[in-house]
C-alpha cells in the first residue's frame, strides 16, 4: 500500500516525491503530461552569473533522484477529482482510482487569458503554449510572431524564442477593456517592469537599466516613448499600440493594430494591420487550483500569490488531514521556490508520518528558511509583492487554523 | 513549419524513430513519443477541429492540458487532447466536426 | 473601429463580451449566474479559461465587488472523463 500520492511531476512535486521516499515513505506520482518535469521543461534563462538556468536538465536531475529512491512515476495520467474518505484520499484519474493517506496537490499554475478579437483562430496561443512547442517539442511555432501583452513570462519567453531562431516581430498591448485592464495601461506596465527589472532575466535587465538611466522617460512619462517603441534584444516593445483585433480565415494571417495614448485608449484612425502567422497571448500566471478546489480545500484570495490559493502553513499543510499543498498552486513563483516548497512538504508528510530520525523539525526548519533564501536570490520574480503575499497567508493560517495545527501535530 | 533542429544552449536534437499516423485520412510522419499537436504542426497543420456549433476553426491554445481547444478524436476516442497524447504507429486521428445542438450536448456527456 | 462587442470570452460555448455584458447589466447578477444564463464556462474546459475574465465582467458591473467575494468554484470532474476509467488501480 502506498503512502502517499502526489498530484504534478513538476519540480514541486518531484521534489516532495524524493523527501517523502528518502524518509521511507511509499510514493506515487502522477501526472498528465507525457514527460516528468511540469513547466520546468520549457524554461531556459540565464543567471545574473551567466550561467544558464536550464530547465529539462534539472528536471532530468530530479527525475533520476526520483528514481533512484523508488518513487513510481506515472506520466500520461489526469486527475479529475479528489475525495476524503476517513483517514484516506482517493485520487480519480482517467486509468482509474487510486488511495493513500497522503495527497500532495502541487499542479503548478495556468495562464491568465486576454480575450482579443479574433483570438479563436488557429494560430493564436498562449504565451506558455510557444514555449512548450519551442523548447520541449522543439517544433518552431510559425515564421512570423506577435506578442499581445508585456509582463516578465512574455520577457522570458521572447527571448527563449529568439535563442531557437524564431522571429518575433513585435511586443503591442492589448485593447483596453474591463478585463484586459492594467495590462493595457502602458504607465502601469511601464511601472512593474521597471520594478522587476532588478529581478528579471537578462534582456529584461539590459532593457530594464537603459529605463532606469534615462530617468526623463520616467518624469514625462510615456508621452515621448518612441512610436516604434525600444528594442528588447532586436524586438520592438512598443507600449502605445494596441491590439484591437486578430485576422486571418482558416489561421492567424495578420494582427490590426491601433496607436493609443498615455492612458492606452486607442487614437482613432491610427490603424494599422501588420502580417504574422502566429500570435502570442501574455496574460500571466494564476495558482491552479481546482483539485484543491472539488477536495473542499478553504481558499483564499491574495493578489500578491496570483489569485485564489489553497490556505496552507508555512509547512505546506491544508486545514484538511492528509492534504499537502506545494509549487505553484500557493502562488506564483519561480522553478527553485517550488522545488525548495516541495522539499518542506515532504518533510511535513514524513513527519506526520511519523517517520524521519530525531532531527526531522531541525530539517523542517532548515528547509521553511530555505525557501526565503531562494526567494531571495531569485533570478525571476513574477510579483515584486511577493513577501507581502506570503506573509498574509502566514498570518491567515495563524488567524484561522494554528490551533487545529496543533492537533496535527499531535497525530503525527 | 519544421522543427528546431539546432538550438544553441540545448544542442542538436538525436536522431529518433519516425512513426506514421493518419489526421482526417491524410497519412504524416511524426517522431516517436511526439504529441499529435507538434506532429501536426511540424508538418504545418494548425487547424484541429472546428467549433461544434458555429464551424469556426481552433487550434492548440495552452499547449498543456487545460483549455480542451486541441480535443481530436484518437483511435475512436472523443475529446482526447492532442497536445498531451503522444503519437503511435498506423494511429487513427480525427478533427472535431461541426454537429447539430443536441449531438454536441450527447457528446459532452460522456 | 474596435470589434470588442462580438469579442469571444468564454471559447467552448463562443459567448460574446456584448452578451456578457447586457446579461450582466440587465440582470445585476453573480458570476455563478451570469455563467448559468449566458452557459459561459459551463463547457469543455470547466471555464479554466475564461473564469478570471467573468469575474472581471462582474466586478465592472458591480463596483463594490472585489474579486476576493467572488467564490472560487470547481466542479468535479475537472478533467476529461471517458468510459471504462471507474475501478480500482494498484
Ligand atoms: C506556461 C508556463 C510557463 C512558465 N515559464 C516559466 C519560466 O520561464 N520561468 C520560471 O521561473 N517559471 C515559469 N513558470 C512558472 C512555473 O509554474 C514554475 O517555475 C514551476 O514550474 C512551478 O512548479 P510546480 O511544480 O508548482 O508546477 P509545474 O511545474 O507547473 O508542474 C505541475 C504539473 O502538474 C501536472 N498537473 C496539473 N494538473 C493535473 C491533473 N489534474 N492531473 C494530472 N497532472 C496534473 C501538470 O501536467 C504539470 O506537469 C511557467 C509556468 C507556466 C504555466
Ligand atoms: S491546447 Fe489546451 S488542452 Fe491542448
Amino acid at each position: 500500500m502506498r503512502d502517499v500520492i502526489v498530484i504534478g511531476a513538476g519540480p514541486a512535486g518531484l521534489a516532495g516525491a524524493i523527501s517523502c521516499a528518502a524518509n521511507g515513505l511509499l510514493v506515487t506520482v502522477l501526472d498528465e503530461f507525457m514527460k516528468p518535469g511540469g513547466r520546468l521543461l520549457g524554461q531556459l534563462h540565464q543567471e545574473p552569473s551567466g550561467e544558464w538556468w536550464n530547465g529539462i536538465k534539472e528536471a532530468e536531475r530530479l527525475h533520476q533522484e526520483a528514481n533512484k529512491l523508488a518513487v513510481d512515476i506515472r506520466c500520461g495520467i489526469s486527475v479529475y477529482n479528489l475525495e476524503q474518505e476517513g483517514h484516506h484520499w482517493h485520487v480519480h484519474t482517467n486509468t482509474g482510482r487510486l488511495t493513500a493517506r497522503f495527497v500532495l496537490v502541487a499542479t503548478g499554475a495556468a495562464e491568465y487569458p486576454i480575450p482579443v478579437p479574433g483570438w479563436t483562430l488557429p494560430g493564436v496561443m498562449s504565451i506558455g503554449a510557444a514555449q512548450v512547442m519551442t523548447n520541449v517539442h522543439r517544433v518552431q511555432v510559425g515564421k512570423k510572431g506577435i506578442i499581445i501583452g508585456a509582463n516578465i513570462l512574455a520577457f522570458a519567453i521572447l527571448n527563449e524564442l529568439q535563442l531557437a531562431g524564431i522571429n518575433i516581430d513585435r511586443i503591442v498591448l492589448p485593447e483596453k477593456t474591463p478585463i484586459s485592464g492594467k495590462a493595457a495601461e502602458p504607465e502601469e506596465i511601464m511601472k512593474s517592469l521597471l520594478q522587476a527589472a532588478h529581478l528579471a532575466p537578462s534582456p529584461l535587465l539590459r532593457f530594464g537599466g537603459r529605463f532606469m538611466k534615462h530617468d526623463w522617460i520616467r518624469k514625462l512619462g510615456l508621452t515621448f516613448f518612441p512610436k516604434n517603441g525600444v528594442k528588447v534584444n532586436g524586438t520592438p516593445l512598443q507600449l502605445r499600440k494596441a491590439a484591437v483585433e486578430i485576422i486571418g480565415k482558416d489561421q492567424v494571417e495578420g494582427v490590426r493594430v491601433a496607436d493609443t495614448d498615455v492612458n492606452g485608449m486607442i487614437i482613432p484612425g491610427s490603424e494599422t494591420i501588420y502580417e504574422a502567422d502566429f500570435v502570442c497571448i501574455a496574460g500571466g500566471l494564476y495558482p491552479l487550483a481546482e483539485l484543491a478546489a472539488v477536495a473542499g480545500c478553504p481558499f483564499q484570495y491574495v493578489p500578491e500569490l496570483g489569485g485564489h490559493v489553497p490556505c496552507h502553513s508555512e509547512i505546506m499543510e491544508t486545514p484538511l488531514e492528509g492534504l499537502f499543498v506545494a509549487g505553484n498552486i500557493t502562488g506564483i513563483e519561480s522553478g527553485k521556490i517550488a522545488m525548495a516548497q516541495g522539499n518542506v512538504a515532504g518533510l511535513s508528510i514524513a513527519k506526520q508520518a511519523g517517520k524521519g530520525t530525531g532531527t526531522i523539525d531541525q530539517q523542517l526548519q532548515q528547509a521553511v528558511q530555505n525557501i526565503r533564501n531562494v526567494r531571495q536570490n531569485a533570478a525571476i520574480q513574477f510579483n515584486p509583492e511577493i513577501d507581502k503575499g506570503r506573509k498574509k497567508m502566514k498570518e491567515l493560517w495563524k488567524e484561522h487554523y494554528a490551533k487545529g495545527d496543533e492537533k496535527f501535530h499531535k497525530i503525527g | 513549419m519544421s522543427r528546431i533542429l539546432d538550438h544553441p544552449v540545448f544542442g542538436k536534437i538525436h536522431e529518433r524513430e519516425l512513426v506514421s499516423f493518419q489526421f482526417d485520412e491524410k497519412t504524416y510522419q511524426a517522431y516517436k513519443d511526439e504529441t499529435i499537436a507538434a506532429a501536426l504542426l511540424a508538418n504545418g497543420v494548425r487547424k484541429l477541429r472546428v467549433h461544434e456549433e458555429s464551424g469556426t476553426p481552433r487550434g492548440i491554445y495552452c499547449n498543456i492540458g487545460h483549455c480542451m481547444e486541441c480535443r481530436v478524436t484518437v483511435n475512436g476516442q472523443a475529446n482526447t487532447r492532442a497536445c498531451l497524447t503522444v503519437v503511435e504507429q498506423g494511429m487513427i486521428v480525427e478533427s472535431g466536426k461541426q454537429l447539430p445542438n443536441i449531438i454536441k450536448r450527447m457528446v459532452e456527456q460522456r | 473601429m474596435t470589434n470588442i462587442e462580438n469579442m469571444i470570452i468564454c471559447r467552448c460555448e463562443e459567448v460574446t463580451y456584448g452578451q456578457l455584458l447586457s446579461t450582466a447589466n440587465e440582470h445585476k447578477c453573480s458570476a455563478r449566474e451570469l455563467k448559468l444564463r449566458t452557459r459561459a464556462g459551463m463547457g469543455f474546459c470547466g471555464g479554466r479559461t475564461c473564469r478570471v475574465s467573468i469575474d472581471k465582467m462582474i466586478e465592472h458591473v458591480k463596483p463594490n465587488i472585489t474579486p476576493g467575494d467572488i467564490p472560487l468554484k470547481y466542479q468535479p470532474p475537472v478533467r476529461p472523463v471517458t468510459f471504462g476509467t471507474v475501478g480500482e488501480i494498484k
